[in-house]
């Protein structure tokens, strides 16, 4: 297939969301309000579907604009195929399971809510907007168009978190949108920095560029971290705790699932992995991200752990998964030869936590309100992602095989141990959350609430099918599987998380909610923001001094501005003085005169 | 020489318009508004006229003498006429806006009558040829603003007014001197010519920095840098359209782009670094690009707020001016046009706000999006461009200014360009949160300060279109910035002259 069908094509997938978004205000405009429009209807859930034209196997997927921001261009590589079908699967089924989850807006918009109207129709235009930005960003070739989609994903996911307006929600989207500016910073002048020294506007010229630079690794650094705030870096990582709970839970899926392997994407877009020459620095900085992976994978475990609401601890258990991709990635700069073999695992890793972690935070609200399902194969359902993200069974497994065997064979066998351990915490996560989850809907099924139907179980058993089968249609090539005889040593940290789970639940019931409660989500946040109170009130305290001096100085030039002009008006006066005396004046001079005149020899 | 005449009768149609607008009596609404809007169309479409004819390598220059060895040169150059199209194209949307915010107000006929004026010499000053017509049509801007700013005529606004002449006569006298000890030295100096400087020989450099640093003493007045913006900030009790025209066309771009003329176009870019100068400029933005916005972050009234926000994005120009490299000179002047069009915008909106809903202070925006969506849509356009996002024109001008800070060798400037984003964030994203997140009036909760309706749609039309379309413009040059005649590739064009010649 020639270039101009996949030019049609990708502009289709990113115009019909844009469309989408822009026929919210449109449709407020044109017609006067009725109460009763449906504004997440089936046309706004088509958003992603053009897109999945472009998974088709195109022979020259690329396309170059020469007259778009600062020259673009558009393509598709196996790796971001597989990112791009992961995320329209993600962002489709979650905007079917949103019609449902926000029907009960509907009702209240129609029974004449007009803020709940509101909140549908930030959400029914934000939602394609974000989607246009997660697609441009994976099909983005150049740094211009991989930036603007980079932000108008982030920006508009913004509108997202804050929904629900209560007071959390306001702290989410704070600290989700303080972050993000940060992120933002960074990564705008990393890019900047880079592209200076490298002379480019292309991300695979940065990439080369970083590592002929002489600060290359500095670059390298501030891109990193710029992408790690999205991508849940330890101590970068403290919105995805605050933003995910409070915001819808089609929301938290995409985010968690798709938009925090953006991050991710940008690595990989931009740091100079598997490039033989990188040089001892390069290794260095991926020693620290190693470093700060497994600090992830740990830390958040243990803290999420102790989280009461099922979405926090998920968000935790991203952070986690993400702290594990991190050390992944960080190995494609100390062994920077095994970066093909790695990078295969990275993304199958990725796409399996993406899929499995949204089935996941769908599988939150369909538990909190059970669709007509025999108990047994609920939790049969639910449970099963869990295991799969604990590396039990399905795509979890052959991702888990896939990096174990490439660290193996590169003879990096306590890596794998680390990882496996970080497995144990990713399992006691999950048995949390599922804890949590069974609370939830006993206590639904004794409110004897209606049992759900509609679009909500069904985009959520669509992901469910998706993630299991995702090793099979995943367009990054076969999936090789463990031998039996392998399985014990993938089982064990599951097993080890299982008991783990089961004996600190039993031992420890009476003390954990005392814990729990000395440990709100967001961690980091709050000493943060009570550092950030003290210094602002000195830094204000400091600035309003600094405009009293100057106000002092300018106060002092006036003053002397005054004495020079009350000067001139002396002159002035003086010379009046003058001209009233001038007879006398003159008569006093002349008489000097003579006197001088006569006293003269 | 062909086209002599296209430079003369664009500036004789604002000042021809400044004339009968004067002679009109007060009430002829429609005869003043049509010979407004029939001016500025007729300048627009001879500056255009005057780019294509560039475009195709024609020239258009008209001189004759004033006194022995002083000239007045009028000459359309690539530099010159970016600033032309920059002020005839804002002055016609200025024009509209102003039409739509001083109905049925006093002095219509004063008002309009100098900001014809202002316009006129802006366009001097653009197509000036050599420094003694720069300092005519300099001087001329001055005193055709004052009326303008003090229009209201309340205590506040004349007393912003002995503070603005204060300080820009003050700036005008130092840079007269300069001038004239030039002329002492060099004789009459045409823009172009640059090594007439060089060409003195290097005993005479010590005397060549201290005259540059007068001159842009004077100049610096004008472009607001610190220590010397005081007056920028309380000049805005002038109305928002003459806000709009001193923030983004008029005053502030006047001593950029007479701060470009110095170091491209008098001392040349090579003398100027080697005498250390563009180091001093570098330095002195840097410092005011952060203080301006510190000082941002602290203002609680929009225009306020937008005033500073000047200080600190009219120093980006100046920052690439200092830059050494055709990088940041590209950078410094698409963002002469860039920052025209989005501060444009936004003063705008500001007046928008202010006539529509009587909304002065930050913390009354509160849920305006609802009330005054398309307002507030290119308010976030605005907002959005001054942080710098893509597909801004803001984003365009900080990638030429990050990237020519790295060719000049001063990378720790990124780290600046990163801070004064994030200051931008700081102060901007706020206002754009309560737009639109928080709830106020629109949802019932309150009142407007001073609600009014203006038209049928949500504020007058005279006010919203330009709004708009300078909006429109500043998100189409972001888009579009790769394709021809956009503000960026006419700036790389002409950087392509300076750093080839």
């Amino acid at each position: 297939m020639s270039g101009l069908p996949f030019a049609g094509v990708i502009a289709a997938a990113l115009l019909w969301p844009l469309w989408l978004a822009m026929r919210v205000p449109l449709r407020g405009w044109v017609t006067s309000s009725s109460p009763s429009r449906v504004w997440l209807d089936g046309w706004w859930c088509t958003a992603p579907l053009p897109a999945l034209a472009l998974l088709l196997p195109w022979s020259e997927p690329s396309l170059t604009l020469s007259w778009w921001l600062l020259g673009g261009v558009w393509s598709l590589d196996d790796p971001r195929r597989s990112l791009l079908a992961v995320a329209v699967v993600m962002w489709g089924l979650s905007g079917l399971y949103a019609c449902g989850y926000l029907a009960s807006e509907q009702h209240r918009q129609n029974a004449g809510d007009d803020d709940a109207g509101r909140r549908l129709q930030y959400f029914a235009l934000f939602w394609p907007l974000c989607l246009a930005g997660n697609l441009l960003l994976i099909v983005a070739e150049d740094i211009a168009s991989f930036y603007l989609g980079f932000a108008t994903m982030t920006f508009a996911a913004y509108a997202l978190v804050v929904h629900a307006g209560t007071r959390d929600a306001r702290t989410g989207g704070l600290a989700y949108l303080v972050m993000a500016v940060m992120g933002e910073g960074m990564i705008l002048a990393g890019l900047l920095w880079a592209a200076g020294s490298a002379q480019t506007t292309m991300l695979d010229a940065l990439r080369e560029g970083l590592v002929e630079a002489e600060q290359g690794v500095w670059m390298a650094a501030l891109l990193w971290l710029g992408f790690g705030v999205k991508a849940g870096v330890v101590g970068l990582h403290m919105w995805l705790p605050l933003a995910h709970p409070v915001a819808p839970t089609p929301a938290s899926a995409v985010l968690s699932g798709v938009m925090i392997k953006a991050g991710l994407l940008g690595w990989l877009m931009t740091l100079p992995l598997g490039h033989a020459g990188a040089g001892e620095a390069f290794v260095m900085l991926g020693r620290v991200m190693l470093v700060a992976g497994l600090a992830a994978a740990f830390g958040a475990a243990l803290y999420g752990a102790c989280q009461p609401q099922p979405k926090a601890v998920l968000a935790y258990s991203s952070v986690s998964q993400m702290g594990m991709l991190t050390a992944l990635v960080a190995m494609g700069l100390i062994v920077p030869d095994r970066w093909p073999a790695l990078l295969a695992a990275v993304i199958l890793f990725a796409c399996h936590h993406g899929l499995t972690k949204g089935a996941l935070f769908l599988g939150v609200g369909v538990s909190e309100h059970p669709p007509r399902l025999p108990s047994w194969l609920l939790w049969i359902l639910l449970v099963l992602p869990g295991l799969s993200l604990a590396g039990v069974l399905g795509s979890g497994l052959a991702s888990k095989w896939a990096y174990k065997t490439v660290f193996y064979d590169a003879d990096h066998k306590h890596l794998v141990l680390w990882l496996s351990l970080a497995a144990v915490g990713t399992t006691l996560l999950m048995a949390r959350a599922l804890w949590r989850q069974w609370r939830a809907e006993r206590q639904a099924r004794h409110d004897d609430l209606m049992p759900l139907s509609g679009a909500m179980p069904v985009a959520w058993l669509g992901s469910l099918l998706a993630a299991a089968t995702l090793p099979w249609w995943l367009p990054m090539g076969r999936t090789a599987w463990p031998p039996p005889g392998e399985l014990v040593g993938l089982w064990w940290p599951a097993a080890l998380g299982v008991a783990l789970a089961v004996s600190i639940g039993l031992a420890a019931r009476q003390r954990l909610p005392g814990i729990i409660e000395t440990l709100p989500p967001g961690d980091l946040w709050w000493p943060l923001v009570r550092g950030y109170r003290a210094i602002s009130a000195k830094m204000v305290h400091g600035l309003s001094r600094l405009g009293m001096s100057v106000a002092a100085v300018v106060r002092r030039l006036q003053a002397l501005e005054r004495w020079l002009i009350d000067g001139l008006g002396v002159l002035a006066r003086g010379e009046q003085w003058l001209g009233r005396h001038s007879a006398v004046l003159m008569m006093a001079s002349a008489l000097l005169l003579a006197i001088i005149m006569l006293a003269a020899p | 020489m062909s086209g002599a005449w296209l430079p003369v009768a664009t500036l004789a149609t604002s000042l021809l318009a400044a004339t009968l607008i004067f002679a009109l009596p007060e009430r002829a609404w429609l005869a003043r508004t049509s010979l407004n809007l029939g001016a500025a169309l007729i300048k627009l479409g001879l500056v255009g006229w005057m780019i294509w004819g560039l475009h195709r390598g024609l020239e258009y220059a008209v001189e004759f003498p004033v006194a022995a060895g002083v000239s007045f040169v009028l000459r359309a150059d690539a530099l010159g006429i970016m600033f032309a199209g920059l002020s005839s194209l804002l002055w016609l949307f200025t024009t509209l806006y102003a039409i739509g915010y001083l109905e049925d107000s006093p002095n219509r006929k004063r008002f309009f009558g100098f900001f014809s004026l202002c316009v006129a010499s802006t366009l001097g000053i653009s197509l000036a040829g050599n420094l003694f017509t720069f300092l005519i049509f300099y001087e001329m801007l001055t005193l055709s603003t004052y009326p303008l700013v003090v229009h209201r005529g309340t205590r506040k606004a004349l007393a912003a007014g002995s503070v603005y002449l204060r300080y820009t006569l003050s700036g005008g006298l130092a840079l007269l001197l300069g001038v004239v000890s030039l002329h002492v030295l060099a004789g009459d100096i045409r823009f172009g010519e640059r090594e007439i400087l060089a060409d003195l020989g290097a005993e005479w450099y010590p005397i060549l920095v201290g005259l540059f640093v007068v001159m842009i003493l004077g100049l610096g007045v004008k472009t607001a840098l610190v220590p010397l913006h005081g007056w920028l900030p309380r000049a805005m009790v002038a109305p928002a359209p003459v806000s709009a025209l001193l923030h983004a066309v008029a005053v502030v771009k006047a001593g950029a782009f007479g701060i470009v003329r110095l170091v491209y176009d008098v001392y040349g870019i090579e003398l100027s670094y080697q005498l250390w100068l563009l180091h001093g400029l570098v330095a002195i933005s840097a410092l005011t690009i952060l203080y301006a916005s510190l000082r941002a972050l602290a203002q609680q009234e929009l225009k306020a707020r937008l005033a500073f926000s000047t200080v600190s994005q009219v120093s980006y120009i100046v920052l690439g001016v200092g830059l050494f490299g055709p990088l940041s000179t590209v950078a410094a002047l698409s963002h002469l046009l860039h920052q025209g069009l989005m501060k444009a915008t936004l003063f705008f909106c500001a007046g928008n706000y202010a006539e529509e809903l009587g909304i002065h202070r930050i913390d009354e925006l509160d849920g305006a999006g609802w009330r005054m969506p398309l307002t507030s849509l290119a308010f976030t356009v605005g907002a959005l461009g001054m942080i710098g996002l893509p597909p801004t024109v803001g984003f365009i001008s900080k990638w030429y200014l990050g990237l020519g800070a790295v060719e000049a060798g001063m990378p720790w400037l990124i780290a600046v360009l990163a801070a004064s984003s994030l200051l931008n964030a700081a102060y901007f994203l706020p206002i754009l949160q309560r737009l639109w997140f928080r709830p106020g009036p629109a949802h019932g909760q309150g009142e407007w300060p001073d609600e009014r309706r203006l038209g049928r749609l949500e504020t007058s039309g005279w006010l919203l279109w330009p709004t708009l379309a300078t909006a429109a413009f500043s998100l189409l040059a972001g888009f579009l910035a790769s394709m021809p005649f956009s503000p960026l590739e006419w700036a790389t064009r002409v950087a392509s002259q300076e750093y080839l010649l």
